[in-house]
């Protein structure tokens, strides 16, 4: 009896593994399938409505943790703000003529949302719970009109891509994702570069492969670089902001061909983001 | 554990809730910087109440539902949470819990284990040349410790909800017996001793 019980136990759980490895070589790469479709169109109202139900719990928990950090960054804070009033003075003559510039080659945008795409808001009801993957999930899906690789942006700056997608959400990964890489550039130098997570690290991403003919200096900011080529083209579209280098010592770019950027958008805690949708690089 | 469709039920109620709990509460708040994970201490609790079996079936069923949920490729999760469940039934199955530190400590050590577990699963997909930085060790010892405290809840919890199905766990206390008094009745007066019930 005892005998029969721990065969059907080793029956079971060789079944379980070899299910796991088989819907892994089945599923891996291909996005989603008709299941998780499935499950996530079943699930979605429910998320959603947990999202929002338990979002003062979360403010709660996030608040204690936002306090002790405040604390350490109210000093920098402070130097950073010293700074910007001094470019600010610059910005706003550059932003006046960039209107005139605008008006000249008859476009008519804000310059916030690429021409071409229109922006989706969304909320992000689910995040994976691992560090070593970086997406989220947000309310919006293919009903929507979101559609595979429509860039996803916040407030502050790029956040990632649509990776898959079901008809009521859609899995965006994060550029801090280890599968991430974005082509970018530095301005106002030019320098170009493919910007690549620290995976543990969302706070710190490295601009790769820089030409090392041109210097790149701390607290340049970093857009993203659109480039396309004989029929391939980068997955985002040209001068979305990204961050600032925060780290690039001489030796470092020479040796390495490298520096260290901090993201604009604060990776960790995204509420509200924008799926660009329709996009058209023509 | 016995399960009967009520139990079967609660058991399903408990992994679909704590998998939702963990995706739109969990993973969204940050102490340290980092989320706190509570699935596999939740498999680990399971397979401390139901053994190897119920371990690694509740394991598999909470990985296939957190990546279908995630839309990630499905297996991953499943594999990690079911040996995590696994060992954690094994253990119940091995050896006497003397001590209530034996399921959060257990909790602390397999959510290590799933975290990295994770991680080589992740690498056996294909990590690509990204770069890894210390702060994941950071992420996973906090992990380890945030999970001691939230297995303890856990672990309280889920005895209740599995009461009725614990082997170990009787369903009511026993009728408690009194100690006979010490003083001495005072026959004198004709009065009888009063009893329980009488």
């Amino acid at each position: 009896m005892y005998r029969k019980q721990v065969r059907r136990r080793r029956a079971v759980l060789a079944l379980l593994i070899v299910g796991s490895f088989a819907l892994l070589s089945v599923t891996y790469g291909q996005g989603s399938d008709g299941v998780q479709r499935g499950v996530a169109t079943i699930f979605s109202p429910i998320q959603s409505v947990a999202d929002r139900a338990l979002k003062p719990a979360r403010d709660l928990v996030n608040w204690f943790d936002e306090t002790f950090d405040a604390k350490g960054k109210n000093a920098r804070l402070h130097a950073e703000l010293e700074e910007a009033r001094e470019q600010a003075v610059g910005v706003k003559a550059a932003l006046a003529e960039n209107a005139q510039l605008r008006k000249l080659v008859g476009l008519d945008e804000s310059g916030a949302i690429p021409s071409g795409y229109d922006a989706l808001t969304a909320r992000v009801i689910t995040r994976s719970p691992t560090v070593w993957f970086s997406d989220v999930t947000v309310d919006v899906g293919s009903g929507d009109g979101v559609e595979v690789g429509n860039p996803v942006v916040s407030g502050d700056g790029l956040v990632g891509h649509v990776a898959a997608v079901t008809g009521g959400s859609a899995k965006v990964t994060l550029i801090a994702d280890h599968s991430s890489a974005v082509a970018a550039k530095i301005v106002p130098n030019g320098a170009q570069g493919i910007l690549k997570p620290s995976v543990g690290d969302p706070g710190d991403m490295i601009l790769e492969y820089l030409d090392t003919e041109k210097i790149v200096g701390k607290g340049q900011s970093v857009v993203t670089s659109g480039w396309r080529g004989e029929g391939i083209e980068s997955r985002y579209p040209p001068n979305l902001p990204i961050g600032k280098v925060v780290e690039a010592a001489l030796t470092e770019q020479e040796a390495q061909h490298q520096v260290h950027v901090e993201p604009f958008a604060d990776l960790r805690n995204l509420d509200v983001v924008q799926v660009l949708t329709g996009g058209s690089r023509e | 554990m016995i399960l009967t469709p009520p139990i079967l039920a609660r058991l399903v109620a408990t992994v679909v809730g704590g998998v939702l709990l963990q995706l739109s509460f969990f993973s969204q708040v940050a102490l340290f910087h980092v989320s706190p994970d509570v699935l596999p201490s939740l498999v680990v609790v399971l397979g401390l109440f139901g053994g190897t079996l119920t371990g690694a079936v509740c394991g598999f069923s909470v990985g296939l539902l957190l990546d279908c949920l995630l839309i990630a490729p499905l297996g991953g999760a499943s594999l990690v949470l079911l040996a995590t469940g696994y060992l954690a039934g094994l253990f119940r199955e091995r050896f006497e819990i003397h001590s209530p530190l034996v399921p959060p400590l257990l909790c602390m050590g397999l959510t290590f284990f799933a975290e990295l577990g994770f991680g080589a699963v992740e690498l056996m997909l294909g990590l690509n040349d990204a770069s890894i930085s210390t702060l994941v060790i950071r992420d996973l010892l906090l992990k380890s410790i945030f999970a001691f405290f939230l297995g303890w809840a856990i672990y309280a919890l889920l005895r209740r909800v599995l009461r009725p199905a614990l082997v170990e766990e009787p369903t009511a206390r026993p009728p408690s017996r009194r100690r006979p008094s010490r003083r001495p009745l005072r026959s004198s007066r004709g009065r009888r001793p009063r009893t329980m019930g009488a």
